[in-house]
């Protein structure tokens, strides 16, 4: 049966180890001037003298649009090696001839998909490992890790990302039986799930921390924390509206504090504000609601955990249907 | 034929049909917020004192830069299977048996696709481009790279050579999975090296010198390719410096009365403002007034590719035996 995989599967995982090689070079070339260079700005990094961190751009701009596309490439396995496993031999009758055979359905389902599944697995772990190396002068500097989009492509999580991919692919072809339809569904299957968990799931996975601070002082949770929400409360303890149409200064709309605070939005804005001002904006406090730093690697792991349960589910189906049905 | 064409892929076409009604819907929800807080915001815009200032929903601003991939959806289910699929079910030996000549069977299925890959393109486009209107006034990043790609009439061209590919990819490997997996790579590594290495050249860009004592933005949404600072004998600095800069020039090529805090307003002492004025800064840049032009250009590229394509199928499909 592992000779009949490899014979029938072979053209796809050799055009996915040639991808990853490529990608690899590509990485491992690009990665070394990013660290590089990542060491010779330490001094200004850390002086905050930089003219630009933000335009303080880290290795080439075709890998790192390249190391953003690998958002995309847990899917891949679930169109090109999921979806046609069983729907393209349903569609060619191959299946008739194969369950024939002395090989059970069960053991040829098992052999089939296990393969599979350790294929994805690599697919998605070289991936991650190579891109969690390239970005980690990036994420020394930009602290944004735990961000959406960031936390999709590194760690554990790519992993998951495509195991799941192949089952949706694998299951969708089991029902449809058709390679077309059952590579639209993996489609538009893994985005649909993808967007929901990243949107509105993730950041429930453990009760957020907020802090208050005066807005005078203000303060920065350490390391790469994962912002969710922030603004000023009044000194009744109501947050301000963030209407956003008219002038703001830390925060608090300039309608509600004294004119002292004016200058500071003008031309010629002073070091620090008037002293009127200052005593005005001590009755402001900033919240911030986040997910601490040091959260990144149990979200990963939750993260992980939800995909590969999906995926055990939509294995268990595709087994049900196909040993349920008649040949 | 046109019947035959419209039995064989009406499913394909109410899918499409659908796609584009619930991504309109959303677009016209959002876009109508989102151009109400612009017409909110006008003020603060004007005196920029504006925080985090993002209009619409977040959801929706990914849905829209996630059109950047639509075009290839056309590629993959639409044009990949028009003849890998009939090859591989054995059906083309059937359909070319018939009194339509092969030449009026592709003629027929080709044309309504690409018809229906130009109105997928252009509803989706004039969704975006209405959608971001606001957010292009207010960042005026129209013409950057990302941004570009997704207005106008490029995805219009985008989505007939996305079209184009799949049909030739399939009628040359005439087997839909691996025309799929070409269409894929094709369309990506196109649109990456034309965007990358090709667009900025397609017009001579225009650089501008300037003191770094006054600043300098050329006017509407121009597009940036390179900008720095030149010593006095006209030689460009090294940006990659890792020391401490002053209007982008490092502080060691300047007096030390310039060297002072670089935080908060700072007006440098009269001896410092004269060591910046032999210093110029420049920016190379395409102006604002080119977007069209380029939005031109660029689709004209796709059109012609999407038409060598076309003729390539027709060529390899004409001369095979059936």
């Amino acid at each position: 049966m592992t000779w009949l995989v490899w014979r029938q599967h072979r053209i796809q995982y050799l055009i996915g180890a040639a991808l990853l090689a490529t990608f690899a070079v590509m990485i491992v070339i690009t990665g070394e001037q990013v660290s590089h260079q990542f060491h010779t700005v330490q001094g200004c990094v850390a002086g905050h003298g930089c003219r630009d961190l933000g335009g303080l751009f880290m290795g080439s701009k075709v890998v790192g649009f390249l190391v953003i596309a690998t958002l995309g490439t847990p899917v891949l396995v679930g169109l090109f090696w999921g979806a046609p496993l069983v729907a393209a031999e349903a569609e060619a009758g191959t299946t008739q001839f194969a369950w024939m055979q002395s090989v059970t359905r069960k053991r040829w389902l098992m052999v089939k998909i296990g393969w599979m599944l350790l294929a994805a697995a690599i697919w998605g772990g070289v991936i991650s490992a190579l891109v969690t190396w390239w970005a980690s002068p990036t994420n020394a500097e930009q602290l944004n890790q735990f961000d959406p989009g960031r936390f999709d492509i590194m760690g554990l999580v790519p992993v998951g990302y495509s195991l799941f991919a192949v089952a949706l692919g694998v299951m969708a072809g089991a029902l449809l039986r058709r390679t077309l339809p059952a590579l639209a569904i993996t489609l538009a299957g893994f985005i649909a799930v993808r967007v929901v968990i990243t949107l509105w799931l993730r950041s429930h996975y453990m009760s957020a921390v907020t802090t208050t601070a005066s807005v005078l002082s203000g303060s920065t949770p350490k390391g790469a924390y994962w912002q969710l929400a922030s603004g000023v409360l009044s000194p009744n303890g109501q947050p301000l509206p963030q209407a956003d149409n008219t002038p703001y200064f830390d925060g608090i709309p300039q309608t509600s504090l004294p004119g002292a605070c004016s200058v500071m939005n003008g031309p010629n804005a002073p070091n620090n504000p008037p002293s009127a001002c200052v005593q005005a904006l001590s009755h402001y406090h900033a919240y911030l609601t986040y997910q601490p730093a040091d959260r990144f690697w149990a979200f990963q792991g939750i993260e992980t955990g939800i995909f590969v349960v999906l995926a055990a589910a939509f294995i268990a189906v595709t087994a049900v249907t196909l040993l349920r049905r008649d040949a | 034929m046109t019947w035959l064409v419209w039995r064989q892929y009406r499913l394909q076409f109410f899918l499409g049909a659908a796609l584009l009604a619930a991504f309109a819907v959303l677009i016209v929800i959002t876009g109508v917020q989102a151009a109400d807080q612009w017409h909110a915001a006008q003020a603060c815009v004007a005196s920029h004192g504006c925080q985090n200032l993002f209009l619409g929903n977040h959801a929706v601003g990914f849905l829209v830069i996630s059109t950047l991939g639509a075009p290839v959806l056309v590629g993959l289910f639409w044009g990949a299977p028009l003849v890998a699929a009939e090859s591989e079910a054995g059906t083309t030996h059937f359909a070319w048996m018939q009194s339509v000549t092969r030449r009026h069977w592709l003629t027929v299925k080709v044309g309504w696709m690409l018809l229906a890959a130009a109105i997928w393109g252009a509803v989706i486009s004039a969704l975006v481009t209405w959608w971001s209107g606001p957010d292009n006034a207010l960042q005026l990043d129209a013409f950057k790279t990302g941004r570009f790609d997704i207005m106008g009439i490029v995805p219009v061209a985008y989505s007939l050579f996305a079209l184009a590919l799949g049909i030739a990819a399939g009628a040359l490997v005439r087997r839909v999975l691996p025309a799929m997996a070409i269409t894929l790579a094709g369309f990506i590594a196109v649109r990456a090296v034309i965007a990358i290495w090709l667009r900025h050249h397609y017009l001579s860009p225009v650089t501008a010198y300037y003191s770094v004592t006054s600043a300098f933005t050329p006017k509407g949404a121009y597009w940036a390719l390179a900008s720095g600072v030149l010593f006095p004998n006209g030689q460009p600095i090294d940006q990659n410096s890792n020391g401490n800069v002053l209007d982008g020039i490092p502080v060691t090529y300047l007096p030390a009365s310039c060297n002072q805090t670089q935080r908060g307003p700072f007006a440098p002492p009269p001896s410092c403002t004269q060591a910046l004025a032999h210093f110029r800064g420049f920016l190379t840049y395409q102006p604002a007034d080119r977007y069209w032009t380029f939005q031109g250009i660029e689709s004209g590229i796709f059109l012609v590719l999407a038409a060598a394509l076309i003729a390539v199928t027709a060529v390899t499909l004409l001369r095979r035996d059936a």
